[in-house]
């Protein structure tokens, strides 16, 4: 006898909980609970059990215990997952091919090549000798400690990952900015993306993708990154002055010159801002996704943690903090230039 | 006046809220604003608007903040589309419009100037002023010739390649109303084009306003809650008040014959002797008055008349236009003339 009998015997399920009895072989817990001869009724309602699937299992065989429901989750997952690679395989290979090429690129091109190109870009965006300098430095100190390859590695990653970022979400907040519908259907899973843990969605990644296939951690990488500069592009061309919108419309702008030649120029700060912050969460998921096999320094962290090894550990999160600083620096340069130039 | 009617507004209704044709119904049915807030929680915006605007003219829609002025007249480029009624525009019905003709409309008749500027913060004050042109596909080069001789025009020589955040408030209008004014459209709708500026730039561009009126004699809409701005600037004055038209009219009709308390309150405090014009008071006959103390114009001001006759009320003088006497003006009608007169309740409400 359990709490919750009396629920199923007044509703007249019986024989249907009996059903589920005689067909299920009993439980190790079930087992070890008859021979101790315990699971009687609490015996004050102070120990009264929440009515949960367990418990009322215990009251009724046939009722599903809480494990079904997440093995349920999985056997579904399982059984959509090779239609699903099916389509997303071909959809996502060129993310392969992109970070396959961005690594073999950089690495294979020699380092008094690729770092005096890095500065040109930085000075090129910037237009400050003295951030050159501070890249400059950065780079050096950290290819001189012999981490070079390994930043590098991380650094095509975030290139590749940020550059898809910036293409696929700028469209999309785009899109969110012109339709409310399309707004409030982002919105929840733009919510989602941001607070799942990132441990939590690699998980179906690992059953989609093969482990060693680059584009399980850019995806996961994407995914990770791309929310700020959806929402910030969404709410820049939100912000932008109405008087300015009406402005374009009286003087009789089709749609796409107001997106083109007003709005997009004008929510570009805030566009930038979303971007610096895609660059900087990728640069947090990089390191995570050195768990399914993304190269650079989160494999030298992974590395520290796994062995023991303190002093890698410690430098290489050293050098994505480096990392870090130079990305930052240098986005928040460029953006302070787009906003020198149209300040209001 | 004998111009053109360029733009008839007729029997124009606008009500927001969720079901406004619902609501208009009721307004029909003779419910008033607040009753139609109260009741039914929808806004009476304009109620059965009824002008003509004529060609080549100066209409000034005047009223306070709430009394639907701005709506109004968003209506003429149908950027608010109405709940009822008819715009017209060289006798076709802007509201029948499709997208296309909209544009047409927007980029080749009408251009507009607004009150929080809403120039391109981006963009140099010379692209600003080429905006139309820019939305028409002309490239920079095309225009360039055009845009620079409009800004000169509206005195902003040397100012071409700077931002609009680097000007002042007046300048930065002035841009504009040379934006405006380069799209080449004969209307130009002016939502309170002045009210942002402070009085003595405000006066400066009134003045260059009606400079430029005189030279391109351009259908000019005029929005603004300033009287004297609207007394100074109009040749036809439409008085807004929760919606509906009080009065509208020569602005020196109004002055002298108010026909609802709410304009003579509204009249009461201005300066009448510098609004007023010797037309307005004077009696018109073509035959010479037996002693007079010289002659003055029919536009004279009556501030300007006091001070050449130096107070003297006993004075009888001869106005004249382009040297031909149209009448006469006794100094006493004229200090009567100061007198605010007492609204003439009982008046027809509009002249038509």
């Amino acid at each position: 006898m359990a709490t919750y009998d009396f629920l199923f015997s007044s509703l007249g399920l019986e024989e249907w909980c009996a059903e589920g009895k005689s067909d299920a072989p009993m439980s190790m817990a079930a087992l070890l609970q008859k021979t101790k001869g315990t699971g009687a009724e609490p015996e004050s309602l102070w120990e009264l059990p929440f009515p949960s699937m367990n418990a009322l299992n215990e009251s009724c065989a046939a009722f599903p215990k809480s494990r079904e429901l997440t093995k349920g989750l999985e056997e579904g997952f399982l059984s959509i997952k090779d239609s699903m690679s099916v389509v997303l395989d071909p959809l996502t290979q060129p993310l392969s091919w992109f970070l396959d090429g961005a690594l073999y690129g950089m690495l294979n091109t020699p380092w008094w090549i690729v770092i005096p190109l890095l500065l040109a870009v930085v000075f090129f965006v910037t237009k400050s000798w003295k951030l050159v300098g501070f890249v400059a430095v950065s780079l050096v100190l950290l290819a001189f400690i012999d981490y070079y390859r390994y930043a590098m590695e991380t650094l095509s990653i975030i290139f590749v990952c940020a550059f898809l970022c910036v293409l696929f979400g700028v469209p999309i907040g785009i899109a969110m900015s012109r339709s409310d519908m399309m707004q409030r259907l982002t919105i929840p899973v733009l919510d989602m993306l941001q607070t799942l843990p990132p441990f939590v969605y690699l998980i179906p990644l690992i059953f989609l993708f093969s482990v060693t296939e680059s584009k399980l951690y850019g995806i996961a990488i994407i995914l990770y990154a791309i929310v700020p500069v959806i929402r910030l592009t969404n709410l820049g061309i939100r912000l932008v002055d109405k008087d300015v919108i009406e402005a374009a419309d009286a003087f009789g702008m089709t749609s796409q010159q107001k997106l083109f030649k007003v709005q997009v120029p004008l929510a570009l700060p805030n566009i930038m801002a979303g971007v610096n912050q895609t660059i900087m969460m990728s640069l947090a998921m990089v390191v995570i996704a050195s768990l399914v096999s993304a190269p650079g320094l989160g494999v030298l962290v992974l590395q520290g943690i796994r062995n023991l090894e303190l002093g890698v550990g410690l430098v290489a999160g050293l050098g994505i903090v480096i990392l870090a600083v130079i990305l930052d620096r240098v986005t928040k340069a460029s953006l302070a230039r787009i906003n020198a130039s149209q300040k209001q | 006046m004998d111009r053109n009617i360029k733009i008839s507004i007729r029997n124009l209704y606008k009500i927001f809220g969720p079901d406004p044709v619902g609501a208009l119904e009721h307004v029909r049915g003779g419910m008033g604003k607040a009753e139609l807030l109260e009741k039914h929680n929808h806004v009476l915006g304009l109620q059965d608007i009824n002008v003509d605007i004529h060609e080549g003219e100066i209409t000034v829609i005047m009223g306070l903040s709430g009394s639907g002025k701005s709506t109004l007249i968003r209506h003429l480029n149908r950027l608010i589309e109405p709940t009822a009624g008819e715009v017209q525009v060289d006798g076709e019905d802007v509201l029948k419009f499709d997208e296309n003709q909209l544009r047409k409309l927007r980029r080749e008749q009408m251009s507009m100037v607004f009150q929080k500027f809403a120039l391109l913060p981006h963009k140099t004050v010379l692209e600003n002023a080429g905006m139309a042109l820019l939305v028409r596909g002309y490239s920079v080069e095309d225009f360039e010739g055009d845009a620079k001789k409009w800004l000169a025009r509206v005195g902003l020589e040397g100012n071409e390649y700077q931002y609009p955040h680097q000007l002042s408030g007046g300048m930065q209008q002035r841009v504009g109303i040379a934006r405006a004014l380069a799209s080449n459209s004969p209307v130009m709708l002016m939502d309170e084009a002045f009210s942002a500026l402070d009085p003595l730039i405000r006066s400066d561009m009134q003045d260059l306003l009606l400079e430029l009126q005189d030279e391109l004699q351009k259908t000019v809409v005029f929005i603004t809650h300033d009287l004297d701005e609207s007394l100074k600037l109009a040749d036809h004055l439409v008085i807004l008040k929760d919606g509906h038209i009080v009065q509208q009219g020569e602005p020196q009709e109004i002055l002298m014959s108010p026909n609802d308390p709410y304009i003579t309150d509204f009249i009461s405090d201005i300066n009448r002797a510098r609004v007023l014009r010797v037309r307005s008071i004077m009696k018109k006959t073509a035959e010479a008055p037996d002693d007079y103390a010289g002659d003055i114009s029919d536009r004279d001001n009556l501030e300007s008349v006091i001070a050449l006759s130096d107070g003297d009320t006993s004075l009888t003088y001869r106005v004249v236009r382009k040297g031909k006497q149209v009448g006469i003006l006794d100094m006493k009608e004229l200090v009567k003339a100061l007198v605010p007169t007492e609204g003439s309740e009982g008046d027809a409400r509009s002249r038509y």
